[in-house]
C-alpha cells in the first residue's frame, strides 16, 4: 500500500492524485541505473554478476517476506536498491557481509515503516552505512571516470521524468563547492565531478530521502554537498564515495525538518498576506 | 500470591526499558560487553531496592513540596556507597563503568519507581516493586550486552566463543555492534520482536493509514 498506489486508486477528495504507479517509478530508476551497472560489471567480470546475483536475491527475499507477513501486494522496490549497492561495492567484497548489511539496510530503512515511500531514509543508503561501520576493510566504488559518464543518461532521463528534483542537484552542487572555497580543498572540475556523480545522482538525490519541499529540496541539497567536503578526509579533488553516502544518510535524517520548517515559513508567509 | 505480581509484571509485560522506554540512555552506553551489563544491572537493582525502602519507609513524613529533592538525596547517597563499593572491589569494571554508575542517579527508572510507587505503598510491595523492574531492566540489558559482545568480538564474558579472523578463526566481527547506535537497533528490533508477541502492547497508531473508498463504477 504505497502511498502512490493509494492516489492511483482513488478519486475522492482528500487523496493526491499521481500519474505514477510505484512499479512504473522503481522501473525508471532501474533503467537510469542500467549504465553505470553494465560500467562495473564489464570492469568487474564474474565477481560483480555474482555480487549483483546476491544482492538482488537478498532484496528480493525481505520484499517477499514482509510481502507475506504483512498481506501486501509485492513489489519490485528491492531492485533499485540491490542495483545501486551493486554498483558502490566492489567485486570480491565477502557475499555474506553484504548480504548482511543489505538485509539491515532494507529492513530497517524501508520495510520496516510500511515500504518505500513510508519511510524517510533511502535503503540504499542505509545498507550502504552498515558497510561501513561494520566492515571498514570493503573499498566502495562507483567514483571512475566511466561510472560518471554512465551515469549522465540516467540522471538526464530521471530529471526529465521528474523522479529526481533539480533543486537538490544544484544545491547539493553549490553546496559542495561552496564548502570546498571555504575549507580551501581543491576542487577541479573532471576529478570532483567523475567522483560525486554517481552517489549525487542516486544517493542525495534518491526522492525517498531527499526533502519534498522546494525550500526543504534547496537546504536538503546544500546541507547534503556541504557534509560531503565535511566528511572527505581523501586528500585530492576527488570525494571520497563513503563521504557521499555518510552525507546523504545524514542530510536524509534531517530532511522532514527541513520540510517541516519550510511548510511552517510558507504557511506563516500566507498568514500574513492573506490575513 | 498478589505480592509475587510486583517482581513477575515488570520482566515483559511492563517492562521498563521495552514498554516505557525508560533508562535507555545507561542501556545503550554499558552493552558493550556482557561484564558491564552485568555490573550495572547489580548496581540499579541495588539501588532501586534500597531506595524504594527507604522512601516507602518514611513515606508519611515526605512533605509533598520537597519530595522529589529528598528522593534524589537518598538515591544520591546510595550510589555514592555503590559507587564507592564497586571502586573498592571492582576497579577494573568500574573503571569500563565509567561515570554510568554515578549517573544511576539521573535514570529516569529509579526516580520513576520512587514517585510512582513507592511513595503509595508500604515497604514490602515496594521493594518488590524495584527488585521487578530492576530485574526487567537487567534482562534487556543482558540480552542486548550479549548480542553486541558477541557479535560485536565474538566474546561471551571475555570467554572467546565465535573465533575471530584475528585469532585465526572465521569470524569478523561487526564494528557496529560497538558503537552505540548498534543498541538502539537491538532494543528497537527486541520492542518489535515483544509487541508482535504480546500484541497487547501495541500501541493506537497517530495516524492511522486512510484506505481508499472503492472507485465508483462507471
Amino acid at each position: 500500500m504505497n502511498p502512490l498506489t493509494l492516489s492511483a486508486a482513488a478519486d475522492a477528495a482528500p487523496f493526491l492524485r499521481s500519474r505514477w504507479e510505484p512499479a512504473e517509478v522503481t522501473f525508471a530508476q532501474a533503467a537510469a541505473l542500467l549504465p553505470p551497472l553494465a560500467v562495473v560489471l564489464l570492469a568487474g567480470g564474474g565477481a560483480q554478476a555474482l555480487l549483483l546475483a546476491t544482492s538482488l536475491a537478498v532484496t528480493f527475499f525481505w520484499e517477499t517476506l514482509f510481502a507475506l507477513l504483512r498481506g501486501r501486494a509485492w513489489s519490485w522496490h528491492g531492485v533499485t536498491t540491490a542495483l545501486v549497492v551493486a554498483v558502490m561495492v566492489p567485486a570480491g567484497a565477502p557475499l555474506w557481509q553484504l548480504a548482511l548489511a543489505l538485509s539491515l539496510g532494507v529492513v530497517l530503512g524501508e520495510l520496516i515503516f510500511g515500504g518505500r515511500g513510508f519511510g524517510f531514509l533511502a535503503a540504499g543508503v542505509v545498507a550502504l552505512a552498515f558497510l561501513r561501520f561494520s566492515f571498514a576493510a570493503i573499498p566502495f566504488a562507483g567514483d571512475s571516470g566511466a561510472v560518471a559518464m554512465a551515469t549522465l543518461p540516467g540522471a538526464a532521463l530521471l530529471l526529465y521524468l521528474r523522479l529526481i528534483s533539480w533543486r537538490v542537484a544544484l544545491a547539493a552542487l553549490l553546496g559542495f563547492a561552496a564548502a570546498s572555497l571555504a575549507t580551501g580543498q581543491p576542487l577541479d572540475p573532471g576529478p570532483t565531478g567523475a567522483s560525486l556523480a554517481f552517489g549525487l545522482v542516486f544517493l542525495i538525490c534518491d526522492p525517498f530521502g531527499a526533502a519534498s519541499t522546494n525550500a526543504g529540496r534547496w537546504l536538503y541539497g546544500a546541507l547534503a554537498g556541504g557534509l560531503a567536503v565535511a566528511f572527505d578526509t581523501a586528500p585530492g579533488a576527488a570525494v571520497a564515495p563513503e563521504a557521499i553516502v555518510f552525507a546523504a544518510l545524514l542530510a536524509s535524517i534531517f530532511a522532514p525538518l527541513l520540510d517541516h520548517a519550510a511548510v511552517l515559513v510558507i504557511a506563516r508567509i500566507r498568514r500574513r498576506r492573506h490575513g | 500470591m498478589s505480592l509475587l505480581r510486583h517482581v513477575t509484571a515488570p520482566l515483559i509485560a511492563n517492562n521498563p526499558v521495552t514498554l516505557q522506554i525508560l533508562g535507555i540512555c545507561s542501556a545503550l552506553a554499558v552493552t558493550t560487553s556482557l561484564a558491564t551489563a552485568l555490573t550495572m544491572s547489580i548496581a540499579l537493582t541495588a539501588v532501586l531496592c534500597a531506595s524504594a525502602a527507604i522512601i516507602s519507609a518514611i513515606r508519611n513524613h515526605i512533605p509533598a513540596s520537597i519530595r522529589l529533592i529528598v528522593q534524589i538525596t537518598i538515591v544520591a547517597a546510595l550510589v555514592v556507597v555503590i559507587d564507592e563499593f564497586l571502586k573498592a572491589y571492582a576497579f577494573e569494571i568500574s573503571g569500563r563503568l565509567s561515570i554510568f554508575v554515578g549517573l544511576i542517579v539521573t535514570n529516569c527508572l529509579v526516580l520513576g519507581r520512587a514517585e510512582g510507587f513507592a511513595m503509595h505503598n508500604p515497604v514490602l510491595p515496594s521493594v518488590l516493586d524495584g527488585l521487578g523492574n530492576g530485574l526487567g531492566y537487567s534482562l534487556i540489558l543482558l540480552v542486548v550486552g550479549a548480542i553486541r559482545e558477541l557479535l560485536g568480538a565474538g566474546t561471551l564474558f571475555g570467554q572467546s566463543v565465535l573465533r575471530t579472523t584475528a585469532e585465526g578463526g572465521w569470524f569478523e566481527p561487526l564494528g557496529l555492534m560497538a558503537l552505540a547506535p548498534s543498541a538502539f537497533f537491538i532494543l528497537g528490533l527486541l520492542v518489535w520482536a515483544i509487541r508482535s508477541w504480546w500484541t497487547v502492547q501495541n500501541e493506537a497508531p497517530d495516524f492511522a493509514l486512510r484506505t481508499a473508498p472503492e472507485a465508483p463504477r462507471q
